[in-house]
């Protein structure tokens, strides 16, 4: 069986792949390309127009659009007599009838006539800056619906932080009762969880490319640099604090740090809510 | 007879030709929105208009446009709001086209019919008046376009749970040049 495949591609398989690959290599070597600008009468470019290259032996036809700055190429054409043939938006048609040699690299550039009504690729713009998409509206929907949801949470977020800092009173200080503290530390658990969720509507919201931050929202990002540590840092010295506190202990050490941080946190916090909500 | 048409023809020829070759560049161009709202009012301004007009036989066409997303009302969060709200993404530009005839652009105020292509919808508004004034060779252009949320079928933001004003009027201040 194996002497009968070896004779098989020793007599047949290899002369069809020699000639194979002698034909991919003689056609790579003949065929030429096709290139050129399309223009209007006054020389401007002619983006997006549709460019018809139809070999007139075989009637077979390759289409091509310009680009922004009005180029198209063709390439992979078999040597002959070709008829190119161009229309664009709002534009005349124009035809033109070009010979290609074997291997050439043949430049033809096209002018064709003014329409009567004027078109977005005259005016220059790229097809990135006219073509919007469904998907690039589901972004901006999902964004906004996010940062909605983000500036709600974060107005409801200020109930449980003022509660947390009235009920600082029965929990440090002289008032210091072991139920104030409980009080405290649970409303502190309630803010934090409902800050952390706040916050992760902002950060997990899509960004959108090329739109630089300006105005009232750069001033409600730096200062989440100044609340959102504090609001981690809060609770762990919080946490200490009721420990040394519940140990019969006086509050010493970076625990002592608690009031400072909380006090700075809630003032940050409520100047970022400030920041977004005096305008709109 | 027929070398009298021949004249006719060859002498009316260069008047056609020339007045097709008549076009419109838009070289400057300010835009601004105003939203209303009896608590606040913005203002978003665009100065990326690009415009084009094409004359023909005594007749312009005009096509002006201009990214949606090139409006900035001093606040990047209140604009990307504002380009959601308007489905921006899926129509990133406003367009205006208006049609003319040249007599009527000579005039000093210019009554125009415009189609407006934005959001996705089309609206027309009917004998929009125009301001003329020349600069050199170049025409400044001003006027207001009396557009509608509502005319774009677009929902009008809130502040505070009250609605924005349907108008949006767009005022417009351009600079053509004759090429």
């Amino acid at each position: 069986m194996l002497l009968r495949v070896a004779k098989f591609v020793r007599g047949e398989a290899l002369p069809v792949l020699a000639l194979l690959i002698f034909s991919a290599a003689v056609q790579a070597q003949t065929a030429g390309t096709l290139s050129g600008t399309v223009t209007g009468p006054s020389g401007a470019a002619v983006s997006n127009a549709r460019v018809a290259v139809k070999n007139l032996a075989t009637g077979q036809s390759t289409e091509a659009l310009t680009d922004a700055f009005g180029v198209y190429h063709v390439s992979d054409l078999a040597p002959g007599e070709y008829e190119v043939s161009v229309s664009a938006e709002n534009a005349g048609a124009k035809t033109a009838q070009v010979t290609l040699a074997a291997g050439t690299a043949q430049k033809l550039d096209l002018v064709v006539a003014a329409g009567t009504e004027p078109s977005l690729g005259d005016l220059g713009f790229t097809p990135d800056q006219t073509q919007g998409s469904a998907q690039d509206q589901a972004r901006l929907d999902r964004r906004s619906h996010m940062l909605r949801t983000h500036q709600r949470l974060g107005l409801i977020t200020m109930a449980p932080l003022v509660a947390t800092l009235i009920a600082s009173n029965g929990a440090a200080g002289r008032n210091s009762t072991a139920s104030g503290r409980e009080l405290h530390a649970a409303l502190g658990g309630v803010t934090a969880g409902m800050y952390f969720t706040t916050a992760s509507f902002a950060i997990f919201a899509p960004k959108i490319a090329g739109s630089p931050t300006r105005g009232p929202i750069r001033v409600h990002k730096a200062l989440a640099w100044i609340h959102g540590p504090g609001m981690v840092l809060t609770p762990i010295l919080g946490a200490l604090a009721y420990n040394q506190r519940s140990n019969g202990e006086k509050v010493h050490g970076i625990a002592s740090a608690h009031g400072a941080v909380a006090a700075t946190t809630a003032i940050a916090y409520g100047l970022a809510v400030l920041s977004v909500s005096i305008r709109f | 007879m027929l070398s009298k048409s021949w004249a006719a023809f060859f002498v009316a020829m260069p008047f056609t030709v020339g007045a097709a070759d008549i076009q419109w560049s838009l070289q400057q161009a300010t835009l601004t929105y105003r939203v209303s709202n009896p608590l606040h009012q913005v203002e978003g301004v665009s100065h990326a208009a690009r415009g084009k007009g094409l004359c023909q036989a005594g007749q312009c066409s005009f096509l002006v446009a201009v990214p949606v997303k090139s409006f900035d009302s001093g606040d990047s969060n209140r604009d990307l709001h504002m380009i959601q709200d308007v489905r921006g993404g899926q129509f990133p530009m406003v367009t205006v086209r208006f049609h003319l005839s040249e007599a009527v652009i000579s005039q000093p105020t210019i009554p125009v019919d415009l189609d407006v292509e934005f959001a996705g919808q089309t609206a027309h508004y009917k004998q929009a008046a125009f301001q003329k004034a020349m600069q050199g060779s170049d025409a400044r252009i001003s006027g207001t376009i009396p557009a509608k949320m509502s005319d774009f079928k677009i929902e009008p933001p809130s502040l505070l749970a009250i609605p924005t004003k349907d108008e949006i009027p767009v005022r417009v201040d351009m600079i053509w040049r004759p090429m």
